[in-house]
């Protein structure tokens, strides 16, 4: 058999055995027996220095395609057999997606009105308000006698008051911000102020003794009751969407005048009317108005000069309608399933 | 303030929907809380003719009964004796309602009866509102009503009754008239106050009463009118219906007088069986000390020197404003009457009737405020329906005892300035014609708008206040739906998170991030607290801010500290089978120190209750808060808080002393008391301490530039040693090298370890800033970490 028909059947032989292999160490293996220093191929060639030199050219010439035709064989079958021992790995390793996740360090939650509160005031503080402080423990005079509201005043019925002493009450409202404001700053100012409020109010679904507010308080020249209704507009759509209706209807309060109590659209029934409206697809949120000329007067400003706007909104019940929650007491009970969901 | 849509419909033209004219009404200020019926819970109730009257088979005392109704004849099974064929009754049909109850047809004794017969009771009527009504059995009616017809149309009892609730500033709305006033200018109708015909008496009044008022201060103004020849009999029918309309109780022609008059014109008046006044003299005067009025109630009430009496010349006879005295009770014998109709000071009142516990309605009327000219008005309406009703014979005229003449109200507000509060563009005459329709009238002058304020609108200033009052009325009138929302103008601000609402968001989100759920719990606390956390007497914690009306005892404190709310919350949980027992609160704490006001001071409080909770993690929880919030240098010794666990506790102070806190294991004792499962542990900081130290500025440290050696080493130290003094010591140790990421990963105890000693083993670093150490500089720091540990007594574990 003369050199070239050896070749040909070496050629023949070894792309048989690439072909059959099942797995990357059978195609190693039959590498190293044909191509190997030792191979098949090699022992071939190796007897390539007898032939004469013309015969040579052409042996070597086809030699070489016979080697790069092995060669090429071998990497295709190395990229098909990678592929399927990729596949089997896929197949050994999937996974059920469906299965929970795991949290290495599970993260915690904020209060639902923790995240109301915020909501609220970074509408706020985008129109320029910024933030002030009071105590919660106040002075009569600041919670009412300032506010308009001496001793005596029938008012301040609406407001059950828990008392310290005769001159120190747990403020019913954060509306004695606004004196501190008045004798502390100098407007103009914007100012949102919030915090916990006191009433003595029996605990029931909708009520509780301790609850929070956000006042927001705005003193400057040339305020209208307008420019109070834009505001009040501007949050409510943030918070609870651009769809909600707003109404702003007449009020009394003394601390305020002309007064008026925002209604938001029910957010549970879109305004057809629940049990969470009373059936009147309205929800009040909020009372406010222009302050009132004696609030500023006493604080040492000229009302004529001076105009204020003030609204005071329940935090508690901002969260209640945002989030869908029915018991007010469930917001001061801290069970963690509830907490959970938000 | 209930308002009858019949009495309405006297000066209103009602031609809307109940819906409408209550929306209408919400846009005045005047909110709806309900519509009730005249005739509560009866629906569906109808006119039946009796055809037929037979004895039940099966029973003595059942008559089986064929009843037509118009549409139908129904057979209706009754126990009633007094039904007859031919009888007109009030026929409860299958379906309709009775007292909540919705009517269903019953087998009684083998007979189907398809609905019931009502008895006038039954329906809620008395003979006063239909004849016949109070007789014990089936209620016959008297006129031929169209069968079928719905009970409370055939007998006139179909009005509705709207509620509506008042706002403080309006008590002259708590009227009929006031609030027809307002409807109409609401329905944009005109309304005309009914002129009341002045009744001249016989004879002189002075011949038969005299009245002195001792206090002015307390009764600007006291008018009575005097009725002799009594005759004490019921009301008639309309007035007792209207009485009732308005949840009033019918009692006779002279009392009933009073309540009407008290709630067509708002103001309270009194009769006084004048027979029963020593001297004819009434003496309006504060109460002497130990002085004690029986009042129509029967009850014996002590009255104080701060209360005003009317009084006659021997002793009181009511208390001013509250309620009159049994001593002068109108009775069925009373042959003469005083009426009253006077002003007393509302603050004086609000606080008798406080003091009493007795805020009657006559009293809350004259809290909310009644004046002058009202109260003429009241008596001589009354003395008109006196007339009216011929309940007797009027003597002379008024009574009338005052300082001053009551003159009219008047002030000149600012257009313009109105306008700008409202951001309106309206006219004088236009505001003219708007304030008139609620009968406030003004007329334009230079400069603005004259006004003249009637006499019932109390919440309007002639002073200070003028330009908004008016302002408000405009608004109200001009529809504040009808004002366009606008941005503020002017200046601009610049907005702020400020610094110490910064630090809290940052605090929450930090120890959020941690894996703690936020808690909001009450301020409330009970005394008994502080025994049950084991305080000592003297400490700071116990002297707590004290409610004066508090609940209860159990909520009557102001907390001085999160940590009892903290656990209620986490038992709560705990018995809820909560899995996830990690929280965090930050809240106010108040401690009493006789100062005006007491000491706020707002606190951080953690607490974790799950049972992989430990010691470390809360202090990790503590340490990676300092590092977000820019604390450094604080270091932590052993607490004897007393509701830790002694040896588990530690306390939190910086090099100038501040105490940032506690933390620790919750004592056994105290976890006892709360009932608390399991082990806790918790902490409460000090934000205020931590946002003077804390430097919210982070600055950069450039990052090392050559690698460091990592080694770690263990020494057996006392039992007593505390980590932190070895830390120190490392890192102190070598000057050469720089020592850093010192961390102490294990501590042994036991087989090895002599009794009383402890092995503590820390890897740190080593480097330097501007090369890589030689394995020589590494041994030379290692040579003088070791024989500064050796120093202190913490040799190399062998």
């Amino acid at each position: 058999m003369g050199m070239m028909e050896s070749l040909a059947q070496l050629r023949e032989e070894a792309e048989a055995r690439l072909k059959s292999c099942q797995s990357p160490e059978d195609l190693e293996q039959a590498l190293v027996d044909v191509l190997g220093r030792n191979g098949s191929l090699t022992t071939i060639l190796r007897t390539m220095g007898k032939l004469a030199s013309e015969e040579r050219a052409s042996v070597g010439a086809f030699a070489n395609k016979v080697k790069a035709a092995l060669e090429a064989t071998v990497a295709e079958k190395r990229a098909a057999l990678n592929e399927v021992a990729k596949q089997k790995r896929f197949e050994s390793e999937a996974l059920d997606v469906t299965a929970p996740g795991a949290l290495c360090s599970p993260l915690g939650r904020l209060h639902p009105m923790t995240q109301t509160y915020r909501e609220i005031r970074n509408v706020l503080i985008g129109m320029g308000f910024s933030m002030f402080d009071g105590p919660e423990i106040e002075l009569d005079d600041n919670n009412f006698t300032m506010l308009n509201l001496p001793k005596d005043h029938p008012a301040r019925d609406m407001q059950d008051t828990f008392y310290i002493n005769e001159n120190v009450v747990l403020r019913t409202h954060t509306s004695p911000c606004e004196i501190r404001a008045l004798t502390t700053l100098k407007p103009p100012f914007r100012l949102l102020m919030p915090g916990r409020v006191f009433r003595v109010d029996e605990v029931d679904a909708s009520h509780s003794p301790v609850f929070h507010q956000i006042e927001g308080f705005v003193v400057d020249k040339g305020l209208t009751l307008g420019d109070l209704k834009g505001i009040l507009d501007a949050f409510v759509h943030a918070v609870f969407g651009e769809n909600v209706k707003t109404r702003l209807r007449p009020s009394y309060f003394p601390f305020t005048e002309p007064s008026g109590e925002l209604d938001v659209s029910c957010s549970i029934c879109g305004g057809k009317g629940c049990r969470v409206c009373k059936g009147t697809g309205w929800i009040e949120i909020l009372g406010c108005g222009v302050t009132n000329p004696h609030e500023i007067a006493n604080c040492g400003y000229d009302p004529k000069v001076w105009t204020g706007l003030a609204f005071g909104l329940g935090v508690d019940r901002m969260a209640n309608l945002k989030f869908g929650i029915n018991d007010i007491r469930l917001e001061y009970e801290n069970d963690a399933r509830f907490l959970r969901q938000f | 303030m209930k308002l009858p849509k019949k009495w309405l419909g006297e000066y209103v033209d009602l031609h809307i929907s109940n819906a409408e004219f209550i929306e209408k009404m919400m846009w005045r200020g005047f909110e709806c809380a309900g519509v009730e019926k005249e005739l509560s819970g009866v629906e569906g109730i109808v006119v039946g003719r009796i055809l037929s009257v037979a004895k039940h088979e099966n029973s003595d005392h059942l008559q089986v009964c064929a009843v037509d109704i118009g549409s139908e004849v129904l057979t209706i099974v009754t126990g009633a004796d007094n039904v007859f064929s031919g009888a007109l009754v009030p026929v409860a049909v299958v379906g309709s309602k009775l007292g909540g109850r919705e009517m269903a047809a019953v087998n009684m004794r083998g007979v189907m009866s398809y609905g019931m017969l009502c008895s006038g009771s039954e329906l809620g009527l008395t003979n006063a509102d239909y004849p016949g009504s109070e007789v014990h059995g089936i209620l016959i009616l008297k006129e031929d009503y169209p069968l079928g017809q719905p009970i409370e149309i055939a007998l006139g009892f179909d009005d509705e009754i709207f509620e509506f609730e008042l706002t403080p500033n309006r008590p002259d709305c708590i009227s009929i008239l006031g609030m027809c006033r307002e409807a109409a200018a609401a329905l944009g109708q005109s309304f005309r106050e009914p002129k009341i015909r002045p009744v001249k008496g016989e004879g002189n009044a002075a011949d038969y009463a005299k009245v002195s008022i001792e206090n002015y201060d307390l009764c600007p103004r006291y008018t009575a009118r005097v009725v002799k020849d009594i005759v004490i009999e019921p009301s008639p029918t309309w007035m007792q219906k209207k009485l009732k309309s308005v949840g009033m109780r019918p009692i006779n022609n002279i009392v009933d007088i009073t309540n009407y008059v008290l709630v067509e014109y708002g103001h309270p008046m009194h009769a006084f069986d004048l027979a029963c006044i020593s001297g004819s003299h009434i003496i309006v005067r504060t109460a002497h000390e130990n002085e004690v009025v029986t009042t129509l109630d029967k009850k014996e009430r002590p009255v104080t020197p701060d209360m005003l009496l009317i009084a006659d010349e021997q002793r009181g006879v009511g208390i001013a404003g509250i309620m009159g005295g049994l001593n002068s009770e109108i009775t069925d014998s009373t042959k003469a009457v005083l009426f009253e109709s006077a002003v007393f000071k509302g603050s004086n009142i609000r606080a008798t009737a406080r003091k009493l516990k007795h805020v009657t309605d006559a009293a809350s009327r004259f809290i909310k405020g009644v004046e002058p000219v009202g109260a003429e008005l009241a008596l001589e309406r009354a003395i008109e329906l006196v007339s009216e009703l011929k309940a007797g014979t009027v003597v002379g005229e008024m009574i009338d005892i005052r300082k001053e003449k009551p003159a009219d109200r008047e002030v000149t507000v600012s257009v313009e300035h109105i306008n700008a509060l409202l951001a309106l563009d309206l006219s004088a005459k236009k505001m003219a014609d708007m304030l008139e329709t609620i009968d406030i009238h003004a007329r334009p002058v230079p400069g603005g708008l004259h006004v003249t304020i009637p006499h019932f609108r109390t919440d309007i200033e002639s002073g200070i206040e003028a330009d908004w009052d008016v302002a408000e009325e405009i608004a109200r009138i001009y529809g504040y739906y009808n004002i366009q929302p606008t941005l503020m103008r002017g200046d601009t601000f610049r907005g702020q998170i400020n610094e110490s609402f910064l630090l809290e968001d940052q605090i929450k989100d930090t120890l959020v991030s941690l894996g703690l759920y936020e808690m909001y719990n009450y301020n409330f606390t009970s005394p008994s607290v502080f025994d049950a956390l084991l305080l000592p007497q003297d400490s700071e914690l116990r002297n707590a801010v004290r409610i004066l009306n508090p609940f209860g005892e159990d909520q009557s404190l102001m907390r001085t500290t999160l940590v009892p709310g903290m656990l209620d919350s986490l038992v709560r949980n705990a018995n809820r089978k909560s899995k996830h027992l990690r929280f965090f609160e930050v809240g106010n704490t108040h401690v009493e120190t006789g100062a005006d006001l007491p000491e706020e001071r707002k606190k951080i409080g953690v607490i974790l209750g799950d049972e992989t909770a430990d010691f470390y993690q809360l202090k990790g929880i503590i340490e990676e808060l300092f590092r977000v919030l820019g604390v450094s240098g604080e270091t932590y010794r052993q607490s004897n808080a007393s509701y830790l666990q002694p040896g588990r506790a530690a306390e939190i102070v910086v090099a100038d002393g501040t105490r940032f806190g506690i933390f620790g294991e919750l004592h056994p004792d105290v976890a006892a008391s709360w009932k608390a499962d399991g082990r806790v542990y918790l902490a409460e900081l000090d934000v205020g301490a931590i946002a003077g130290e804390r430097n919210s500025h982070k600055r950069f440290v450039p990052l090392p530039r050559f690698p460091a050696a990592e080694r770690d080493l263990a020494v057996v130290v006392d039992a007593s040693v505390p980590s932190a003094y070895l830390k120190r010591v490392i890192e102190a140790a070598a000057s050469e090298v720089i020592v850093s990421d010192v961390r102490l990963f294990d501590t042994y105890a036991g087989f090895g370890i002599p009794a009383g000693k402890k092995s503590l083993a820390f890897s740190f670093a080593l480097r330097a800033e501007d090369h890589t150490l030689t394995d020589e500089e590494i041994k030379h720091g290692m040579d003088a970490i070791i024989d500064s540990l050796k120093a202190i007594g913490a040799p190399l574990r062998a």
